[in-house]
């Protein structure tokens, strides 16, 4: 076993890896890079090496600087995590070369399984059944339609180089081809500066189900169950979870053989995962091999029981592993969320800013694995999942509500997150059942949210909290008052049944409470007639998370103040819910809608100062709150942001112009 | 002898009934289709339920000089006391259905009476303003009804708290009272205020200009600063009233009222640790720290959209209402000039009136240069925020976030001007001057006689900054008090405020001092 190794990574999965090697009692050194000096990363690891500048290229991905930083700090080892040079056969190479070990499969594995062609081959010489497909790129049209004729229709345009989605382009009848063989080769050109184009099969409502395999040094191979993927939003997993509802232990020992077999024909070593697409009639084929550890690998880690960063060190120096196929056991059922930080609201893009809150669930089948804690700054040069959020259960339904829980009392404040998109998912009634798809995200949703409206009984709940929280509020300082008031006549009560109208977008609730809550005590409150037993906890109203049992349950809000209204998050719902009396509700009715803010098609210089940088430029789609240009001013730099969402008409200004307050820098489109 | 007292009855209610339906239906109706609420409604939202008494509803004119014919009951304003969360407040509500809200001789007669009896009991005083102006036909008299409306919100200023909430027109001579009060709320697209409507100013300079771009919330809110806050609409600006009241004690002789909101007092923040870039040249939002110190993370900011750069409001520490001043760096790096130093300046005295203790939090790179600055007068400007700090004699308590140079460090409520306890964060720089204009100063010959200026530059600032950019030599000398982590500053203001609570210090014996305004 080793005894010091370095990460070759950052975030979540740098801290994952520390903490196996913590407990294993291996030393750990991490790299950083400017952005990442304040990491929580870099503070868990026992040593730190500076590696560059922010930019990827510059640090993370620069092979020279981290095989630098591993020989200077005498580290034997280097765990890729995942992403960055994790399948960079030449990363691999390098790190052999210099006399480390590489805590992942043989360069040869790596290279065969990052490329698809020849990933192909090899599955098929494994005897593993593979989506239908022509060999050889397309060139021009004509070829495309023989291809996709002799495949068969649907057909998929899939790019040679690269994943994510890009470039890959659906075909159902051969009059389409021209179209979107054109747009395909366009869009890979731009990402990958590669036009080789694949003509294979189109699965129709596939599901992603993946196998993870451990193989030794020795020769031995065992898979530890599947996962299905197949919640993902833009080809990127969103939620994932072992085992799939959709395989059977007949089919799981089909496609576990078939992963292993495939293992064993390209002499792989170590930690891996076989990625199919299965069809609505059990049919799987062979998509692509991940010679590295998965973001999702929790859940495989809750369902067996295994710690798969130590079994990548064990077989990585060198131990055989003790266990066979039937020494594997498989217990409940994980599900995992990842958390990043993006506003599904706008397009899902990318949220920076600093941590400012942060709130972990704890429990009993809770498992969390962050990248940051309060205090984290997220910026834009890295990928955007801040951590994952894994709950087990005995069965699918325990686990599906616990993660639900969980997250209700996941707390972030600061960047905008995806938590609350989450949770909707998970609550549908479709996800319940089951009936996952890749498409399950785009049939479900539009503009980051739910078609379906929530369902009402979380409204309610929502408004009893509300409505809860302001009475309380009320209270609290009737009672600072006191002193000011005189005591001739007795202390005026405020006489009457605690009743407010809670208004949440189209919809209004009436929430009576019918006594005075105390803390320690029941009181009953009413929502529309629906009676509920409410235990009164003691408010700390600096807390964003309340945790309340009604009726017998603990459910869990999270909530903020605006202004004279709250904000209340509760099972994927995140709304506005203002709270009237009932004299302030009956003069609402006269008050105006109120005016949409007038429409803004001009991005103003808010002072005098620099253009430091021009981040957008024209036609591009953007979002209030974006920051669109970067002043110096008063030797500050600082971000202008956005008024509207829109498309920008025009670019006003260039990097090093000198501007004026309220110049017009950007003009957009108008709506 | 029964029938006369029957019939003394019969009129009082009809007469009572007659004051009550003010301007009449029809007008009512038009209060509601522009989006506006009628006088008494508006009260009965301000005042706990119940609580009204009601003066002089049977009140009416002497009739006008120039000819008025008829008089109505009550003359257009609703007066009286009642209660906000339990405690006396009293109230006047100008109602626009009788000749426009107009102010003639008993209407503001009537208002005179009730800020007389608030200041006898102190009391707060909240006006709702919804008026024409001055009653053209009553003449003088409603001119000089106006002056001793003047008066009196003069003589209780620094008294009693005054709140007015434009809800409707406000012009003319009627713009003066509400400005001389202690905060003014303007109600978004219903109300405006200005001295010269747009009908003259039409006549006299051929600008044409409509009412809400000449004195609308939106333009005293951002660019005059006549306007603390701004408030979609009537119901919210009486909420948004009654939530500013919550922080302030009803009279001068008392303190705030402490509200629990169950917020530890030692609350620590480690997210503060990491508030500020590591690089001097970046900015960071106030608001953050802001939030994190005040219990329940709750803040009342007052002139939220003038002079971003300082951020003035309520909040509460250990339930104790306090007004916090600040600089904003993410807002001209925050940097003094003229419309900061006057937002602070009147927000500072209005605490120091009302025994709300001051707390400031300092990042400050000096005053704002240019021509516009120096002619629009910032060296008054300026002066007026020092000596309004200085004069203060409530409890003043400054935590040095980052930069401090210079006048600007002195005027934030320094040690040197005398406030009570001092802290720094290690972030802290406290200079004369910034690097640049320090190093370029103190080595000039140097530097210019160099073959590489700037890189003798660059060299000097690095060592200026390494000397100066901290909080050590401040230390030293005893001009701060300690230098405290970030994440304890909440639990070092609550026990400092403990400390300070029975603070008493008395100005020397004068009429007043002459503030350079």
């Amino acid at each position: 076993m080793f005894d010091k190794i370095l990460i070759a990574n950052r975030g979540e999965i740098a801290i994952r890896i520390i903490r196996t090697c913590n407990r294993l009692g291996i030393s750990t050194v991490a790299v950083y890079s400017e952005a990442d000096s304040r990491s929580l990363h870099r503070q868990l690891a026992d040593e730190s090496v500076y590696i560059g500048e922010s930019q990827s290229q510059k640090s993370y991905l620069d092979i020279n600087k981290i095989i630098a930083a591993a020989k200077a700090t005498g580290a034997q080892a280097v765990h890729p995590g995942y992403g960055f040079l994790s399948e960079k056969a030449d990363f691999a190479k390098a790190v052999e070369a210099a006399g480390l070990v590489f805590i992942g499969p043989p360069v040869e594995a790596v290279d065969l399984m990052g490329d698809k062609i020849t990933s192909k081959e090899l599955a098929k010489n494994a005897g593993v059944p593979v989506i239908p497909g022509h060999i050889e790129a397309v060139r021009d049209e004509a070829e495309a339609l023989a291809a996709a004729k002799s495949v068969g229709y649907p057909i998929l345009l899939k790019p040679a180089a690269g994943g994510g989605g890009k470039g890959m382009r659906i075909v159902r009848k051969a009059e389409d081809m021209k179209e979107a063989l054109a747009a395909s080769r366009k869009e890979t050109q731009k990402a990958f500066n590669d036009t080789r184009v694949f003509v294979e099969r189109y699965i129709e409502q596939p599901r992603h189900i993946e196998i993870q395999i451990l193989a030794d040094s020795h020769g031995n191979v065992v898979h530890l169950g599947e996962r299905e993927c197949s919640i993902q939003r833009r080809y990127q997993k969103v939620i994932e979870e072992s085992p799939s509802p959709a395989v059977s232990a007949e089919l799981r020992q089909r496609m576990g053989q078939a992963a292993c077999d495939l293992a064993q024909t390209a002499n792989y070593v170590n930690a891996g995962t076989v990625e199919f697409v299965l069809d609505a009639h059990q049919n799987f084929y062979f998509l692509e091999m991940n010679t590295r550890l998965q973001v999702e690998h929790p859940v495989t880690e809750m369902v067996t029981g295994l710690d798969l960063v130590e079994w990548q060190l064990r077989i990585a120096s060198g131990e055989p592993l003790p266990f066979d196929q039937k020494g594997v056991r498989f217990n409940g059922w994980a599900i995992e969320a990842r958390i990043c930080a993006e506003d599904p609201s706008r397009g899902f893009i990318p949220s920076t800013g600093m941590i400012t809150r942060y709130a972990a669930p704890r429990g009993a089948g809770i498992r969390v694995d962050s990248g940051v804690n309060i205090g984290g700054k997220v910026d834009v040069y890295y990928d955007s999942m801040l951590a994952k959020l894994i709950c087990h259960g005995k069965t699918r339904e325990d686990a599906r509500r616990a993660l639900i829980e969980a997250l209700n009392g996941y707390h972030i404040e600061g960047v905008s997150t995806n938590i609350d998109f989450v949770t909707s998912v998970l609550c549908l009634p479709e996800f319940a059942e089951g009936n996952l798809h890749t498409g399950f995200i785009d049939q479900h949703f539009e503009g980051g949210k739910s078609k379906r409206s929530p369902a009402i009984q979380y409204l309610r709940l929502a408004a009893l909290v509300a409505g809860l929280i302001y009475h309380t509020r009320t209270v609290a300082v009737r009672e600072s008052m006191r002193h000011m008031v005189s005591d001739i006549g007795g202390k005026r009560e405020m006489g009457r049944t605690p009743r407010y109208m809670v208004r949440c977008e189209d919809e209004h609730f009436e929430v009576t409470l019918e006594a005075a809550p105390i803390s320690g005590e029941t009181c009953t409150i009413r929502v529309d007639g629906n009676m509920y037993q409410v235990e009164i906890p003691v408010f700390e109203f600096f807390r964003r998370r309340l945790k309340l049992i009604i009726n017998g349950q603990a459910y869990r809000f999270r909530i903020q103040f605006e202004e004279s209204f709250m904000f209340v998050s509760f099972n994927g719902l995140s709304r506005l819910f203002e709270v009237y009396t009932p004299k302030e509700w009956a003069m609402m009715q006269y008050m105006p809608e109120k005016a949409d803010a007038a429409l803004n098609n001009i991005l103003v210089c808010p002072m005098p100062g620099l253009v430091v940088d021009v981040l957008a430029q024209k036609g591009e789609r953007v979002f209030r709150g974006q920051n669109l240009v970067i002043l110096e001013s008063m030797k500050m730099e600082s971000g202008v942001a956005s008024p509207v969402d829109g498309v920008i008409a025009d670019v006003l200004v260039h990097k090093g112009q000198a501007v004026e307050a309220d110049q017009t820098l950007i003009k957009f489109e108008v709506v | 002898m029964d029938t006369q007292y029957n019939a003394t009855l019969e009129t009082l209610e009809r007469l009572r009934a007659e004051s009550i339906s003010a301007g009449g239906e029809e007008k009512k109706n038009d209060q509601h289709r522009k989006g506006k609420l009628t006088a008494r409604e508006r009260l009965d939202l301000l005042l706990d339920d119940g609580t009204f008494e009601e003066f002089d509803v049977l009140k009416v004119g002497r009739g006008g000089s120039l000819g008025e014919e008829k008089s109505y009951l009550g003359d257009g304003v609703i007066t009286g006391h009642g209660s906000i969360d339990g405690r006396e407040v009293f109230v006047f509500s100008q109602d626009f259905t009788i000749l426009g809200g107009s102010l003639g001789e008993a209407h503001a007669q009537k208002i005179c009476k009730v800020m007389d009896l608030a200041v006898k009991v102190g009391a707060p005083i909240i006006g709702l303003n919804d008026s024409g102006g001055a009653r053209i036909q009553e003449g003088m008299d409603a001119l000089a009804a106006y002056g001793e409306i003047f008066h009196r919100n003069v003589r209780a200023s620094g008294v009693v708290p005054q709140i007015s909430c434009i809800m409707g027109p406000c012009a003319g001579g009627a713009v003066y009272s509400p400005s001389i009060t202690d905060f003014v709320f303007m109600v978004e697209d219903s109300s405006y205020m200005f001295v010269t409507g747009p009908s003259v100013v039409k006549t006299v300079t051929h600008q044409d200009i409509t009412s809400e771009d000449l004195g609308g919330a939106r333009v005293h809110a951002q660019k005059s600063g006549v306007a603390h806050f701004t408030v979609q609409n009537d119901v919210l600006a009486l909420r948004e009233v009654r939530r500013l009241i919550s922080y302030l004690p009803s009279n001068n002789r008392l303190k705030s009222p402490i509200l629990n909101l169950s917020d530890a007092p030692d609350r620590t923040d480690p997210a503060l640790d990491y508030l500020i870039p590591g690089n001097s040249n970046q900015t960071y939002d106030m608001n953050v720290l802001i939030l994190s110190i005040l219990d329940g993370a709750e803040f009342m900011e007052v002139h939220a959209g003038f002079a971003r750069n300082i951020i003035c409001g309520f909040g509460r520490l250990g339930g104790q209402t306090v007004g916090l001043v600040a600089n904003q760096p993410a807002v001209l790096a925050g940097v003094l000039d003229n419309d900061a130093s006057f937002k602070a300046g009147r927000f500072v005295r209005f605490c120091d009136s009302f025994n709300i203790p001051l707390i400031t939090l300092v990042d400050v790179p000096g005053f704002m240069p240019g021509p516009d600055q120096e002619h629009g007068g910032i060296i008054r400007h300026g002066a007026k925020l020092l000596y309004a700090f200085t004069e203060a004699t409530v409890p003043r308590i400054s935590v040095i976030i980052r930069k401090a140079y210079g006048g600007a460090y002195l005027v934030m409520n320094s040690k040197h001007i005398h406030c009570d306890v001092n802290y720094a964060w290690p972030t802290a720089e406290i200079a004369v001057m910034g690097p640049k204009g320090a190093a370029e100063v103190i080595h000039r010959k140097e530097i210019y006689s160099a073959e590489d200026p700037e890189a003798v530059l660059a060299e000097k600032m690095e060592e200026y900054r390494r000397t100066f950019a901290n909080p050590f030599i401040a230390a030293q000398r005893g001009y701060i008090d300690d230098v405290i982590f970030p994440r304890d500053t909440r639990s070092h203001l609550i026990r400092t405020l403990q400390m300070l609570d029975s603070k008493r210090t008395k100005g020397p014996d004068r009429k007043h001092g002459n503030i350079p305004l």
